[in-house]
């Protein structure tokens, strides 16, 4: 039976959870950009939207992580907590210890390797379900930091500034006029996206997300992806606290805390579900998209933004909502 | 209070499907009434309208002459009927007792009544002569003993109507001797039970009536005792299948040994010792727990060995995991098809191509789909999977393609099966896709590869396996050739610890 190019190329493309994302996303900006309008303010504009992507690069790469692990059905909530760290060792350093800036980062990303490993240990060795463990994690990761700022001072230094040419060209400089972080960030999500979509690994991750036992049955080593999972959460969580320490030229205790809700809801927003198997990076972006350009938004056309968080928090629920009624209509549809 | 149920004229039509079709039978107290038929043919549906799940889209539903309408699964447990389904839904946190008396817990003013709720359910475990006790927690027990408890509660209600839906699935010849006694005192009581199994020997051991179903039909009802098993096949089958075992195409094993077990210990296995050769179909028989999928994860590096040593074709092998083992050319189906064997909300290609993902790269690194898509299309065409397309989700396929998906991963032209594990393989499949089964292994073996075949199911070992070893508590307690086994030696070797047992149970 031959197809027709509607069936084949169109049909698909409809159904696909990423199209109803822009579908989405587009009503999001005619709403925003009508809304202002009628406030005597506009919306729709290249400064605005280079804006929204500049915010967007902290929060991408926690979601990159966040959205290979709950793709493989787990959860980091230490991501934040180890970028930080991370963000704290690369301005000590640089500052105190001297090191050229490549060396720093290196050093930085090591350390987040460390802890991601150690997460990756208790979910699979320890068999902790992995929100419990990451969730522990965090705390201790923080513990460490504090210890770890202190060394050497009378009390915590909250901030540790530095100054680094490179690694202020790479948080705050631009090629060809667009921010180099944006490039970066872009790259980051084609070649996740490719990695996750297209290659054997991505493959085995899906599998392993529908079915741990019977992924390991069938030969695919889940220990291992969980294990290298993990370290790259941690590790993407360590390029969050990099880019958030190089555009401020400070490492900060306090970085990236309010970034990690931001990271996992975008994965979510984006159609990753929780129960793992299903999603990828494309879906993840928009959601990310959705997520910042609803703060921004809701900022130009005035709403107060403390009700700004309540409707963030709604939208996850929408889109938590949407993941479980899909599911449930996959299980009905099943009963038969 | 005899009571009777009838079903008239009903019909059940989902979107797009005709799941039932004027469907007419009448369930008498003192009776045992069976529904047969493959899957597929209706026998869930009917349940679910009987249990009050689901309504029926025409007909009526009369209890003792009157009609009556169950718009939920309430209404109907009020009206007496009782539906044990073949997924348990037990709370496994909490104990034997707690969920045999869930919402009719006896109470002592506002606390529950503790000692009374132990002792009743201890009489009830007595009356089924379990070797179980009331405060064990539900979870910790095997899966035969959770069924029994499951067939317990509905017991414990003391309804008119009972149904059982494949009952005997997850157990062994000593709990279904249990559940017989238990169905031919509830017979004897009065009570109407509808029966709903696949395996002939039930059906012919305890049942008066068989109503068969085809595709949502009513085929035939038939006298069990004026029935010959034959006439009962073909009329649920549609075609006559002819001796099952008799026309199978056989091979003759070869010399050359593929896997040997010396002294394999686990926590759960003691000093198991056994050989398969080229081509040679080698049962594992014993009860539920004896101990014989533990020796399949072993083998197969699912589970750590204590001590002892597998040789796979004369060298000592050591796997750390699963994958290690599948490179030396060991395959297996697990039991648990739907949790361990398949990804459910995957397609069919995506399952059988699991094994060899990292061997379908094209340039750059990227998987080559279309690799995945020949493979399953190849097992589709080979094994005779019913599916419109290779990209269908597993769980929408019906249990016996399900396993033929997985045989189809096996037996790829990517993967090289030496030695194929199937551990239940024709569990909750219906006797035509069994008989298409068994052919293929025999035509697996054919091929050179050597099959360890782990059943419950006593016929099946002993017709198919050419040489049968049987277990019980962990060790290898018999061995014989196909010729010489019949059910009597292989239950003999299987269970001789459980008949001294069963007889202090009962005193």
């Amino acid at each position: 039976m031959k197809q027709s190019f509607f069936q084949k190329h169109i049909k698909p493309l409809i159904q696909h959870k990423v199209f109803t994302l822009v579908l989405l996303y587009i009503a999001m900006v005619i709403i925003f950009t009508v809304w202002a309008a009628l406030r005597g303010t506009s919306f729709l504009k290249i400064t605005i939207f280079r804006n929204i992507l500049n915010s967007l690069v902290i929060s991408s790469f926690l979601t990159i992580g966040a959205g290979c692990l709950l793709i493989a059905g787990h959860m980091d909530l230490s991501q934040a907590a180890i970028g930080a760290f991370g963000s704290m060792v690369l301005a000590t350093a640089i500052k105190a210890w001297g090191f050229p800036w490549y060396l720093a980062i290196i050093a930085a990303l090591a350390l987040c390797a460390v802890f991601g490993a150690v997460n990756a240990f208790f979910v699979t060795k320890l068999k902790f379900p992995s929100f419990i463990g990451t969730l522990a994690m965090a705390s201790m990761v923080k513990g460490l930091m504090y210890l770890f700022s202190s060394m050497g001072n009378d009390g915590v230094a909250a901030n540790i500034n530095f100054t680094n040419k490179t690694t202020a060209f790479l948080g705050t400089g631009s090629v060809a006029g667009i921010p180099l972080s944006v490039i970066i960030m872009v790259v980051f999500f084609i070649v996740y996206g490719l990695l996750m979509s297209k290659s054997a690994f991505g493959m085995k991750v899906t599998l392993m997300g529908g079915s741990p036992v019977a992924a390991t049955l069938a030969g695919i080593n889940a220990t291992a992806i969980t294990f290298i999972l993990f370290i790259n959460s941690a590790v993407l969580g360590g390029v969050a606290g990099v880019f958030n320490a190089a555009k401020l030229s400070q490492g900060a205790l306090t970085a990236l805390t309010t970034n990690q809700f931001t990271g996992i809801t975008a994965a979510i927003l984006g159609g990753i579900s929780f129960g793992g198997g299903a999603g990828g990076m494309g879906g993840a972006f928009v959601g990310l998209l959705i997520l910042n350009t609803f703060q921004v938004g809701m900022g130009i056309v005035g709403v107060n933004p403390f009700w700004v968080n309540v409707f963030s928090g709604l939208l996850l629920l929408i889109a938590l909502a949407f993941d479980f009624l899909s599911q449930q209509r996959q299980k009905r549809a099943l009963a038969h | 209070m005899a009571k009777t149920l009838e079903f008239k004229g009903i019909g059940k039509s989902y979107p797009g499907v005709r799941a039932l079709d004027d469907i007419n039978f009448k369930a008498e107290g003192g009776k045992v009434l069976a529904l047969l038929g493959e899957n597929g043919a209706g026998k869930s549906t009917l349940l679910k309208i009987l249990s009050g799940d689901q309504q029926a889209s025409e007909g009526e539903i009369y209890l003792d002459g009157q009609a009556t309408a169950f718009h939920s699964p309430h209404d109907a447990q009020n009206a007496g009927i009782s539906v044990i389904y073949q997924e348990r839904q037990l709370m496994p946190s909490l104990s034997v007792m707690e969920n045999l008396f869930a919402g009719a817990l006896p109470r002592k003013g506002f606390l529950v009544d503790k000692k009374a709720l132990f002792d009743e359910t201890a009489k009830i475990i007595r009356e089924f002569g379990l070797d179980i006790r009331p405060d064990e927690i539900v979870g910790r027990l095997s899966i035969a003993n959770q069924q029994m408890v499951e067939i317990m509660k509905a017991y414990r209600r003391d309804s008119d109507i009972i149904a059982y839906d494949e009952p005997t699935a997850p157990l062994s010849e000593k709990e279904i001797e249990l559940m017989f006694r238990v169905i031919e005192k509830q017979k004897a009581a009065g009570k109407a039970i509808i029966y709903v199994s696949h395996r002939m020997n039930e059906i012919f051991r305890i049942t008066d009536e068989i109503v068969v179903l085809k595709d949502g039909k009513q085929v035939t009802t038939l006298q069990t005792k004026e029935t010959a098993e034959g006439e009962l096949i073909k009329a649920m089958v549609g075609r006559d299948i002819g001796d099952t075992y008799a026309n199978l195409r056989r091979n003759t094993p070869r010399e050359e040994v593929v896997l040997e077990v010396k002294n394999l210990c686990t926590p759960k296995v003691k000093n198991v010792s056994f050989k398969i050769h080229k081509g040679e179909i080698v049962g594992l028989a014993g009860l539920v727990g004896a101990g014989r999928t533990e020796v399949a994860r072993a083998i197969f590096a699912a589970d750590p060995i204590s001590s002892g040593e597998i040789l796979m074709e004369g060298k000592p092998v050591h796997f750390h995991t699963p994958r290690e083992a599948i490179d030396a050319g060991i395959a297996l189906c697990p039991e648990d098809r739907k949790e361990q064997g398949l990804v459910m909300y995957r397609s069919i290609s995506d399952n059988v191509a699991m094994p060899v993902v990292s061997y379908m790269k094209k340039g750059l690194g990227f998987v080559d789909k279309s690799v995945a898509t020949d493979l399953a299309e190849k097992a589709v065409t080979t094994y005779a999977i019913k599916t419109p397309s290779v990209f269908k989700i597993v769980a929408e396929l019906s249990g016996g393609n399900q396993q033929k998906v997985i045989l189809g991963r096996w037996t790829s032209e990517k993967v090289t099966t030496k030695l194929l594990i199937l551990d239940e393989p024709t569990k909750g499949i219906d006797v035509g896709t069994k008989a298409e089964i068994y052919q293929k292994v025999c035509d697996l073996a054919s091929q050179g590869i050597a099959v360890l075949f782990i059943s419950s199911e006593l016929t099946e070992v002993i017709n198919l396996a050419d040489t049968i070893y049987v277990m019980r508590g962990g060790s290898i307690t018999g061995s014989m050739k196909r010729e010489d086994a019949t059910e009597e030696n292989v239950l003999t070797y299987a269970m001789a610890d459980f008949v001294d047992g069963g007889k202090e149970g009962t005193a």
